[in-house]
């Protein structure tokens, strides 16, 4: 090796005998780029998750552009299969005999379950994705849409109902299509004991074009592959652009948290990055100093601080970036199924920016400190960064002496005047990580609220719904299966409350295609639809709409429109709009009362029951009583409304995982302020033991080093977090297309606020406590010579 | 150990590395209620480990040592710290002063730690400063102060508890001559009050002038004891 080689790695290696005799400090660097490293990357993973995750899901998948369904008895397997070669197919999949079935789960109702029967998930159109389980592989086996939780489990067993044998299916797997072709699958000899009798069969095709990005576009693929098959043979057909719509809702509304973690996340990496750094190259001025004067050059210097910090920073990148892939599965796996697009994995990009970013920040952060060491002659290297400039926080040490407290938490509450930028970053860090904290606490409150009031489950445990066939025509439910549903409802003990809830297309002017208006059969005050302004109707006349409502007809709270119900008479009628309610959706929404609302009222439009139950009723009981009233054969089951729902658990989940990475963040910054203050106060900490402070009072006082800067911290974090909420909440509420009731930012009473402040306390003390135990442990007589 | 024994070694020995010949070696010593011992030895001989030993700074490795009627061998750190703060005053050759409080607080602070009334301490501080002639700084901050200065306020700060037992190491060394002569002075005002003392020092004419009795440590182990002339 040649000489100025070796002479450079010799700079490496002194470099680093350093760093081994700072291994707290190098501990410290390390897990502070670590937590930062893994929360850069599971932030970034989420972005891009949250930003296209459609788009990658349906390239990653080959989703279909168009799901048509047919008749197959009136398209046979040759005529779909000829239609693969029409001109702007690109790829084709099928034809897969699929059928319609009503199935019951534990028996209660399941709902409609569309199941198609495949041999393999994947090919050429839609690769059905399995997030558990395996692919059916005989008969009675089937693989439901989604992921885990809420319903049956891998093992359970649904039984389909309306068709001859009521056969049962056992969950073998969950999948996901990316287009949602299916509800479920099976293997495909399995459709025929699944047919309904007099039901036609019916199969479907999955294909792409060669262009499909627009409605026009999709209408024309469709008319194409119509004119290619006897005439009624196609039943139906599903876009993609359909599937990307409702998509795109849950997907698009945990951006603005994610992004606001990803902030916080970033800022505090700077900050405990850059005060790490720098802290570590001040504390290590004596010894380059003492380098130079045994002949070291700037340059070298330059490089044996950088390589100081940069090796367990490199480890703690690395190590990073492999937990915010190991912490982003199991999110990705969840956010997957919540926005309904199967797999995702965190991007390469995202993978190499994160720990490549971090790494410049810390070369940015080290390297003018490492500069200014490189142009300090030998004396002065030896002579800087010791101690505290003279005069710093003696006016605060002064004020403390005269303040009746314990002497060791007077002197720790004057200590950070000595070294100000330091305090300042310090502070810094634990004002992000409570406003983290204080954050997470008032989003979840926030989201449960909204939760809350988009379900119901609270105020509405239990929804009696049409689950089956009925007596009457069509398969509708005959009158007395109506009528019974009321009755049951009266004469089961345990109801508080019911109300019918019926529905219909109706046309408002201004508003181009359907508003869909919901009609209650009595008062419905107490379901407690969230109000964002005016009031819940409580008169013939008005109405209650949703925030799609007012944005797209321009109409405001207090005027009247004129409703055309198509029924009637009358079939116009000309309500007041008293008050806007939180129903994201971004259909326009209209609620009334039937008798505000004529015509609605019928047979054919009655859609479920609100049920709210007397204090100490148990729902299972409840819902177990109104079923056995109904017998088995009614259309009409009670089911009970569970709480929130997966967009909900994983925004809650993603909260708590963020909030947590911020705060832990937070505490190692506090405790590498703290060991760097230890270290430059070891002397003086000699000196109180050697007068008689004991360990106790020393820890006292080392805590409360930091107790001063967290106190401020609490009171920068408390509003900050109410503020970053509120704009939070409305962003995502934006997102969502809806206002939000003011209720669902009030989530931080005085009280709650003072408690969660105590979150900067926690991280300050819990950071603090580690270097304020190793200085109450030290011997004094080490203390003393260890300057 | 005699009744008025304020100090007892007893077969001390400290090592500080398994292996590494020990800093002391089986050392026994005795000092009595108001004697003034000086301990000398070249560098590295165990003087300062001596002291450390006898403030309760450091634990022997094996022996006993007994100040002011207590075991230190066996305390744990919160006994040694009590025993600090009660019982003992230090002096250092670098006074150790806190650059930050101001010289008042630095005498106040080993009271205020032990737990004193606040008016208590003030009074005792206030009559230190004065008995030390610098009680017109007692609000100046130590940078301020010459070395005699700091060394007189280091010597109240040691004081304020009203030690049995004050324990200054090379206490002028740090000083010019003639200010060191003033500070010698100071120690042996303090002990014609009756102030016992163990002073380590390399002066010695400091040790022939102010104590009663000098011992002498080589390689960790007493070179022998006199009675200066």
């Amino acid at each position: 090796m040649s000489s100025p080689a070796r002479s450079w790695l010799g700079a490496v290696r002194t470099a680093s005998g350093g760093m081994l005799r700072h291994k707290v400090q190098a501990v410290a660097i390390g897990l502070v780029l670590l937590v930062s490293t893994a929360s850069a990357t599971l932030g970034l993973a989420l972005l891009a998750a949250s930003n296209t995750p459609f788009t990658h899901a349906f390239s990653a998948q080959n989703g279909s552009d168009v799901t048509v369904t047919v008749n197959s008895a009136r398209a046979g397997p040759a005529a779909l299969a000829a239609t693969r070669g029409l001109g702007g197919v690109t790829a084709a999949a099928g034809p897969f005999a699929e059928s319609t079935v009503q199935a019951q789960f534990g028996g209660q109702p399941f709902g409609q379950l569309t199941l198609a029967g495949r041999a393999s998930p994947s090919g050429p159109v839609d690769d059905v994705v399995l997030n558990a389980g395996h692919w059916p592989d005989g008969p009675g086996q089937v693989v439901l849409d989604g992921t885990p939780g809420g319903g049956p489990a891998l093992g359970g067993r649904l039984a389909v109902t309306g068709v001859p044998g009521a056969p049962a299916l056992v969950v073998v797997g969950f999948g996901n299509s990316v287009t949602n072709t299916a509800d479920g699958w099976v293997t495909p000899g399995e459709i025929g004991r699944l047919q309904a009798p007099g039901v036609p069969p019916s199969a479907q095709m999955l294909y792409r074009f060669t262009h499909a990005a627009s409605y026009a576009e999709v209408r024309a693929d469709v008319a194409e592959v119509t004119g290619a098959l006897p005439p009624q043979a196609v039943t139906g057909a599903a876009s993609w652009l359909a599937a990307e719509n409702a998509s795109a809702g849950n997907g698009a509304i945990m951006e603005p948290f994610v992004v606001a973690f990803a902030l916080i996340g970033l800022a505090m990496a700077v900050l405990i990055v850059g005060n790490v750094v720098s802290g570590a190259v001040v504390a290590g001025y004596q010894r380059i100093g003492v380098l130079k004067s045994v002949g070291l050059t700037p340059a070298q210097v330059v490089l044996a601080y950088l390589s100081r910090v940069g090796w367990p920073a490199l480890a703690g990148c690395l190590i990073g970036v492999v937990a915010g892939n190991v912490l982003a599965i199991p999110v990705l796996q969840n956010s997957a199924g919540a926005y309904g697009v199967g797999s995702q994995q965190v991007p390469l990009w995202a993978s190499v920016a994160a720990p490549l970013g971090m790494l410049i920040l810390v070369g940015l952060a080290g390297f003018g400190p490492a500069l200014r060491a490189g142009r300090l002659s030998a004396a002065e290297a030896i002579a800087a960064g010791r101690a505290p400039r003279a005069g710093h926080g003696y006016a605060a040490h002064r004020l403390a002496a005269r303040l009746r407290l314990p002497r060791p938490v007077g002197l720790g509450l004057a200590a950070p005047y000595a070294r100000p930028a330091r305090t300042a970053v310090t502070l810094a860090a634990i004002a992000f990580g409570a406003t983290a904290v204080i954050f997470a606490f008032g989003l979840n409150s926030s989201l449960s609220r909204a939760a809350a009031s988009q379900t119901h489950s609270a105020t509405a445990p239990v929804r009696v719904g049409q689950f089956g066939p009925g007596n009457g025509p069509g398969q509708t439910p005959s009158a007395a299966q109506d009528a019974a549903v009321p009755a049951a409802l009266s004469d089961v003990p345990g109801t508080l409350h019911s109300v019918a809830l019926y529905g219909n297309q109706v046309k408002v002017p201004g508003i181009a295609g359907n508003v869909d208006a919901q009609a209650f059969g009595g008062d419905a005050s107490w379901i407690g639809y969230g109000i964002i302004a005016g009031r819940w109707y409580d008169a013939p006349g008005e109405v209650d709409v949703n925030t799609a409502f007012l944005s797209q007809s321009g109409l405001a709270v207090g005027d009247t429109v004129t409703v055309d119900t198509g029924t009637g008479p009358p079939a116009q009628v000309t309500v007041r709009i008293v008050g806007e309610v939180f129903h994201p959706d971004n259909q326009p929404v209209l609620f009334g009362s039937t008798q505000t609302l004529p015509g609605l009222a019928g047979a054919a439009n009655l859609r479920e029951y609100y049920v709210s139950l007397r204090p100490g009723v148990s729902t299972a009981g409840y819902v177990q009583a109104v079923n056995g009233a109904l017998g088995p054969r009614s259309p009409w089951q009670a089911i009970s409304q569970h709480d929130g729902g997966q967009f909900y658990s994983i925004a809650s989940d993603l909260v708590g995982l963020l909030a947590l990475m911020v705060a832990v963040a937070a505490g190692l910054g506090v405790l590498n302020t703290v060991l760097m203050t230890t270290r430059d106060r070891v002397h003086d900490l000699g000196v109180f033991k050697s007068l008689g402070m004991r360990p106790g009072q020393v820890l006292t006082m080392v805590v409360a080093w930091v107790a001063g800067p967290a106190v401020l911290a609490a009171a920068i974090a408390a509003p900050a977090a109410v503020a970053l909420n509120t704009a939070t909440v409305r962003a995502m509420a934006g997102t969502a297309h809806t206002g939000i009731p003011a209720a669902f930012t009030q989530v931080f009473p005085p009280s709650r606020l003072a408690v969660l402040s105590l979150a900067a306390v926690a991280i300050a003390v819990a950071g603090a406590l580690l270097p304020a135990t190793w200085a109450a442990r030290s011997r004094p007589a080490v203390a003393l010579h260890a300057e | 150990m005699q009744d008025g024994d304020v100090i007892r070694l007893d077969g001390v020995t400290k090592t500080y590395q398994a292996g590494a010949p020990p800093a002391l070696a089986d050392l026994s010593l005795d000092v009595a209620a108001g004697e003034v011992v000086a301990v000398m030895g070249p560098s590295g001989s165990g003087k300062s480990t001596l002291l450390n030993l006898i403030a309760g700074l450091d634990r022997p490795t094996a022996g006993t040592v007994t100040v002011a009627g207590r075991r230190l061998d066996n305390l744990g750190e919160s006994g040694l710290a009590r025993f600090r703060a009660r019982h003992v005053g230090i002096i250092f050759q670098f006074f150790n002063l806190l650059d930050d409080l101001t010289v008042e607080d630095n005498v106040l602070l080993p009271a205020q730690l032990a737990g004193a009334s606040r008016r208590t301490a003030r009074a005792r501080a206030g009559e230190l400063l004065e008995r030390m002639g610098i009680e017109e700084h007692r609000d100046d901050y130590p940078a301020r102060l010459s070395g005699g200065q700091r060394q007189r306020v280091a010597i109240a700060r040691a004081l304020v508890n009203s030690p049995e037992l004050l324990l200054a190491d090379e206490p002028t060394g740090a000083l010019d001559t003639a200010t060191g002569l003033a500070i010698g002075r100071l120690l042996q005002q303090l002990n014609e009050a009756g102030q016992t003392m163990v002073l380590v020092t390399h002066d010695p004419a400091l040790a022939e002038r102010y104590a009663a009795r000098t011992v002498r440590i080589v390689d960790g182990q007493l070179a022998g004891a006199g009675v200066p002339a």
